[in-house]
């Protein structure tokens, strides 16, 4: 099932039956929250902020109508400063234990983006990955469907509470609004 | 949509567009000069002055019997402010327009400069540089013969920009270009 296989079918399972009419894209969104804390809940209320800390823009924690992602990676960075204009990807051995919640669903379980995780198959020059590939063929953010993830930022060696500044992306293919007809 | 030829046939038979033309890789680039502090960069709508390396466009369409599928975006900057210069490593907002309609909404390539770990390829070796970055496309996404079309690039650190930095945008696919067929 390719990616957008999988769209259409969940689309058509929640009857959003014009979605397979919408624009496809290549998305992502990301929210950071540049105070050092144990705790973030991403997503929820970046209505409130603005870029550079999130690209949400007005319609926060949902797509619009029609509008969609489907989640294939997701991954967690460190803002270097209050502005979250500069961020970088690892500092030290970091790792982020998660979930992300679409709805009243909780889609992704106490998962952890582990520090240098995925050396397997992921090649990003020296550079340990702070990004986790979603097995399958990823997870669908309907429209109008409020989504977030909650993160805990440790120390993958220790396996200790490590307080940071975070922010975290979802990228994958989506859909955005094509009316296919005049108005 | 099974692949990226048979989806510009598609849509190129959609709109009517009969000549099946020359396959080709495709190309199209713009460069945009900066004023000092320009945060906000618009490409493919002013070609005036421009050069043949700084653009390879005279108008924001494709030729009547051109057309694009756009696989891959890349960004070059040539910044050189002081003391801290510009940089494509920080927050970017990029928006992609074809006709009326975006195709590509408030993406933030930067997670594709240099190598953080955070890119979102899974083979990713870059080129480790903060000015310099490519990103692959999930989908195809058409430029159709005689539409207009144009992309805008907004930086986090634009304050940084300083009088007569450049930033390149280069659109890179597979295409069809004009073919007659015949003799004239």
């Amino acid at each position: 099932m390719s990616a957008q296989d999988k769209m259409l079918h969940v689309a058509n399972r929640l009857g959003l039956t014009s979605l397979k009419d919408m624009q496809g894209t290549t998305r992502m969104v990301y929210d950071s929250i540049p105070t050092v804390a144990n705790t973030f809940t991403f997503f929820k209320g970046a209505s409130q902020r603005a870029f550079p800390l999130t690209n949400v823009g007005a319609n926060g924690n949902q797509f619009q109508v029609d509008e969609a992602l489907l989640v294939e990676k997701i991954a967690f960075f460190i803002p270097s400063d209050a502005t979250g204009v500069t961020y970088v990807g690892t500092n030290g051995f970091q790792a982020v234990k998660f979930d992300l919640v679409i709805g009243n669903k909780t889609v992704i379980k106490d998962a952890t983006c582990e520090a240098a995780g995925e050396q397997a198959f992921y090649n990003d020059g020296n550079a340990p990955s702070f990004v986790i590939d979603l097995e399958g063929v990823g997870i669908l953010i309907p429209p109008q469907v409020e989504y977030y993830v909650v993160a805990k930022p440790f120390n993958g060696i220790t396996r200790e509470a490590s307080a940071q500044r975070l922010g975290c992306y979802l990228f994958g293919t989506g859909a955005l609004l094509n009316f296919n007809t005049t108005i | 949509m099974a692949n990226q030829v048979q989806k510009l046939s598609y849509v190129d038979a959609k709109l009517g567009v009969s000549l099946p033309g020359q396959q080709t890789t495709r190309v199209i680039y713009d460069s945009v000069n900066a004023g000092a502090g320009q945060g906000f960069f618009e490409f493919f709508t002013n070609f005036a002055g421009k050069n043949e390396f700084q653009t390879n466009l005279q108008t924001n369409k494709l030729d009547s019997a051109e057309s694009m599928v756009i696989k891959s975006i890349q960004i070059i900057g040539n910044f050189a402010g002081t003391p801290t210069p510009a940089s494509l490593a920080n927050h970017l907002n990029l928006n992609v327009t074809v006709g009326n309609q975006l195709v590509i909404k408030d993406f933030d390539p930067s997670f594709n400069a240099s190598t953080r770990g955070l890119a979102f390829d899974r083979l990713h070796s870059g080129a480790n540089l903060a000015n310099n970055l490519e990103l692959r496309l999930l989908t195809d996404i058409v430029i159709p013969p005689q539409v207009n079309f144009k992309a805008t690039l907004q930086l986090s650190d634009g304050a940084n920009v300083a009088i007569n930095d450049d930033i390149t945008i280069i659109f890179k696919g597979y295409g069809r270009i004009f073919s007659a067929g015949n003799s004239f």
